[in-house]
């Protein structure tokens, strides 16, 4: 669709790119170019070698051999510093920017302008002005913003409009639409369409097959360490893609469970808060109810109020059709209700700690019920969810932190399962996690509900909600707008129901 | 089995190299510090350690949680004060038993409203925990001085028990404040380690949104962080009052970062969720070590702070690097 018709010079060309850590081959003799004026996506499941590759532009890692070619000249790239004077920039999916300095600030934090040892104020913002309107971004023309009141998405684009201001030629975006919505993603689109028609090369990291298919100029795919290929986009469809970065094919991909509703588990009744307008719905056992809505349409403010972490002002929960009173997650995990946060590192897991610590955290009352730890039930505790979950670690005392995050998902949703819940609420459940890793989340979803629990599986992929959920509720701005069998609907109806929405309620 | 429980624990494998710096200081101070090994004056190492180790076990539980207490030293001051003045005011021929209990009842009640006052604050609103415990630091300082105009209080001859509790020695040998603090050491080290309360404390202090989501009680177990905390450094308090004969409303200055440094040296770190109480207790020895031996080893008292600052310097950049790899 934006397929540059004229690609420019070889920018970056990776010849032979091989590195080792211990005995692992992190990068077996890996090739890769970009031109001038190409976004060219690099796929992979996670370990593939996808943030090693990055890391050595970065000038993080020095490769053991192959050689990195800019403009055609051999470049050493040994530090950081060696990568910004090539002008390689990678923006980062963890944003690097002082939250209580202006956007102008940030762009040229760390390389002030100052007159007489003072700094030159005046400066930095006609400066930041100008190259802000330059690169065509309007969302951040008003400099004087602070980045802690901007939206994640407009805070990326600070960080390009920095990239870009010490003269970046080489862009690296990694997963840069993990967190933005649908039309902020577009807005970036647009942007990255504009850097490339200003001869800017971007090295486009993504889950999303679908946005890399629009995006990309070119694909490149790496798995395990090794360089499988590049393609013209034009050349690929998302099937193939798919196959081609799981190295298998993945018939099946979404594993919606068969419908056999039961009694209604939980019921929302009129609840209301801030953030929630007169939200009612209710989940049978054995049913998926999907919550679609667009980032930022307050559906976590929902699964909070739900799971008691923020209060609501008024309205019932009930489960099994009794009123219950939930003012804290104790109280929402006594009646039977789970949440599993959106924000996996920072609300789910103590990521320093062990598998074993984090699973049979929940449980302490059973393996410890006085003094005396019973670590023999602990062990099997957590050896029981390692299993029925397949959580892939050395060993149950590995920290979560060396994870995957496909696997990080399995011990947050593994620990609860000690006890089965009676309702599941999953908050976006395969954000930031590979191809692999999200169909085998569907999987455990799909046996979940099998088994007779109730689900509310809130998330912003539409064909993932869509696929997963019998019914689907669409919500928008604390309020559900529609609500239908997810058999009736397309992902392009569903987004027509939120982008119209949002548009009726801002005017 | 084995290789699993070895495993859980991997703060066990950083007591080695404290253990072994412990034993570097005491083969060192052997050898320059004439008498420093002999038997009587490791005793009284031990002694000496034991008011602070008491405190430093309590600030332990508080920096675990990611939080501090700064106001231990003054409540310290505080409930000796309270203490010596119920001492002061009961009849002489109260047994000296009767006398004992009110005092350290006494006490330890101002202690644990101390603790109160802390902790509720700290887990029910957004306020830091240094500026809350800065703030009682100075209320509980001032009240000290409330007492007898300031001056000092001294326990009355005729409150035998309350004079052994910080001077008596069992068999004539190990002193009360060593077995006070290897009881409290004990009571500590199984909450840390081997309750529900303690796996909690690890949970807030590694991620207390994560803890909140999973069900932990975090303000219920904040509080009681604080209040533990406070009624150690009473106990303290009670033995330090005992050793000087007198309560002394100045006392305790500066207690507070002896605590803070014992437990930093032994491995807590200060963004919580990592230490262990054996840490904590031989980075108090090895405090100990440090001030006892430098004496010994006739070393200006000036010079004595500096090589103590730079000590625990070292220790927390070893720490540091030892978490990072």
């Amino acid at each position: 669709m934006n397929q540059n018709p004229h690609p420019g010079q070889a920018l970056l060309t990776l010849e032979g790119i091989t590195k080792r850590f211990g005995g692992v081959m992190a990068l077996d003799d890996v090739s890769f170019g970009l031109h001038s004026g190409e976004i060219h996506a690099l796929l992979g499941e996670n370990g593939a070698g996808k943030s090693t590759l990055i890391k050595i532009l970065a000038g993080v890692y020095f490769p053991d051999a192959g050689t990195i070619r800019i403009d055609g000249r051999e470049a050493r790239i040994t530090c950081v510093s060696d990568a910004d004077a090539l002008g390689i920039r990678v923006i980062h999916q963890e944003l690097s920017l002082a939250p209580n300095l202006s956007i102008a600030e940030n762009i040229y934090l760390g390389r002030e302008p100052v007159h007489m040892g003072f700094l030159n104020r005046g400066r930095i913002y006609r400066e930041a002005e100008m190259l802000v309107e330059q690169l065509g971004l309007e969302e951040i023309s008003d400099v004087g913003l602070l980045v802690s009141e901007l939206s994640v998405a407009h805070r990326q684009l600070v960080e390009i409009a920095r990239a870009l201001s010490c003269r970046a030629r080489i862009l690296i975006l990694d997963e840069p639409t993990s967190s933005l919505s649908e039309m902020e993603t577009e807005a970036l689109f647009a942007t990255l369409n504009r850097l490339r028609s200003q001869g800017v090369g971007i090295i486009y990291i993504s889950h999303r097959l679908e946005e890399v298919i629009r995006i990309a100029d070119r694909i490149t795919v790496l798995r395990d360490g090794c360089s499988i290929g590049t393609q013209d986009t034009s050349a690929v469809n998302q099937k193939e893609l798919v196959k081609w970065i799981v190295g298998r094919d993945i018939v099946d991909y979404f594993h919606r469970p068969p419908h056999n509703p039961g009694d209604i588990a939980l019921e929302l009744r009129n609840l209301r808060s801030k953030d929630i307008h007169d939200v009612s719905l209710s989940i049978r056992y054995g049913e998926v109810l999907g919550l679609a809505g667009l980032v930022g349409a307050g559906r976590s403010e929902l699964a909070r109020a739900i799971f008691g972490v923020d209060r609501f002002d008024s309205g019932e929960i009930l489960v099994e059709g009794n009123p219950v009173s939930i003012t804290c997650p104790r109280d929402a995990l006594d009646a039977g209700i789970v949440l599993i946060p959106e924000d996996r590192r920072k609300e789910g897991l103590v990521m320093m700690e062990s598998v074993a610590f984090n699973l049979t955290l929940p449980w302490t009352k059973e393996w410890n019920p006085s003094f005396i730890p019973n670590s023999q039930k602990r062990n099997e505790m957590a050896a029981r969810a390692v299993e029925n979950f397949s959580i892939k670690a050395s060993d149950v005392w590995q920290s979560v932190e060396g994870l995957s995050g496909g696997n990080q998902q399995k011990v947050l949703v593994g620990r609860w399962m000690e006890h089965p819940p009676k309702v599941l609420i999953l908050d976006e459940p395969t954000r930031g996690v590979d191809v692999g890793a999200r169909e085998e989340m569907f999987i455990i979803i799909s046996r979940l509900v099998e088994a007779g629990m109730a689900v509310l599986l809130i998330s912003s992929d539409l064909p993932e909600v869509i696929n997963m959920s019998h019914r689907v509720a669409i919500y928008s701005d604390g309020r559900i707008i529609d609500a239908a069998d997810a058999d009736m609907l397309t992902p392009e109806y569903v987004m027509e129901k939120l982008t119209g929405a949002s548009v009726h309620e801002e005017t | 089995m084995k290789k699993h429980s070895w495993k859980a624990s991997p703060a066990l494998r950083k007591i080695g190299p404290l253990i072994i710096a412990m034993a570097a200081l005491e083969v060192m101070f052997g050898i320059f510090a004439p008498g420093f090994s002999q038997m009587n004056n490791q005793i009284d190492l031990l002694q000496q350690i034991s008011v602070n180790a008491i405190i430093a076990f309590g600030m332990t539980f508080t920096i675990m949680i990611g939080g501090i207490d700064l106001s231990v030293g003054a409540v310290m001051a505080l409930v000796g004060t309270a203490a010596a003045s119920i001492l002061a005011s009961c009849d002489p021929s109260m047994a000296s038993s009767v006398k004992l209990i009110l005092a350290v009842g006494g006490g330890m009640s101002i202690a644990a409203l101390f603790g109160l006052f802390n902790g509720i604050p700290a887990s029910k609103t957004k306020m830091p925990a240094f500026v809350i415990t800065l703030a009682t630091m100075l209320v509980a300082r001032g009240t000290a001085y409330r007492f007898n105009e300031a001056q000092p209080i001294p326990i009355p001859d005729n409150a035998a028990t309350f004079l052994a509790l910080g001077n008596a020695r069992l068999f004539g040998f190990i002193p009360v404040p060593v077995l006070v603090m290897l009881a409290v050491f004990a009571f500590a080290t199984i909450l840390l380690h081997r309750t529900r309360f303690g796996q909690h404390i690890y949970a807030i202090g590694g991620n207390r949104e994560a803890a909140k989501f999973t069900g932990v009680n975090i303000v219920r177990t904040q509080v009681w962080v604080y209040l533990l905390c406070a009624v150690m450094a009473g106990i303290a308090g009670m033995i330090n009052t005992s050793q000087l004969y007198s309560a002394e409303p100045a006392s305790g200055q500066g207690f507070e970062l002896n605590a803070i440094a014992a437990a930093v040296v032994g491995g807590t770190s200060f963004t919580g969720g990592i230490g262990t109480m054996y840490g904590t207790l031989i980075g108090a020895v090895i405090i100990g070590i440090l001030d006892k031996g430098l004496n010994m080893a006739g070393v200006h008292f000036s010079l004595q702070y500096i090589v103590k600052g730079l000590v625990i310097l070292l220790a927390v950049y070893m720490d540091v690097r030892r978490n990072k790899s």
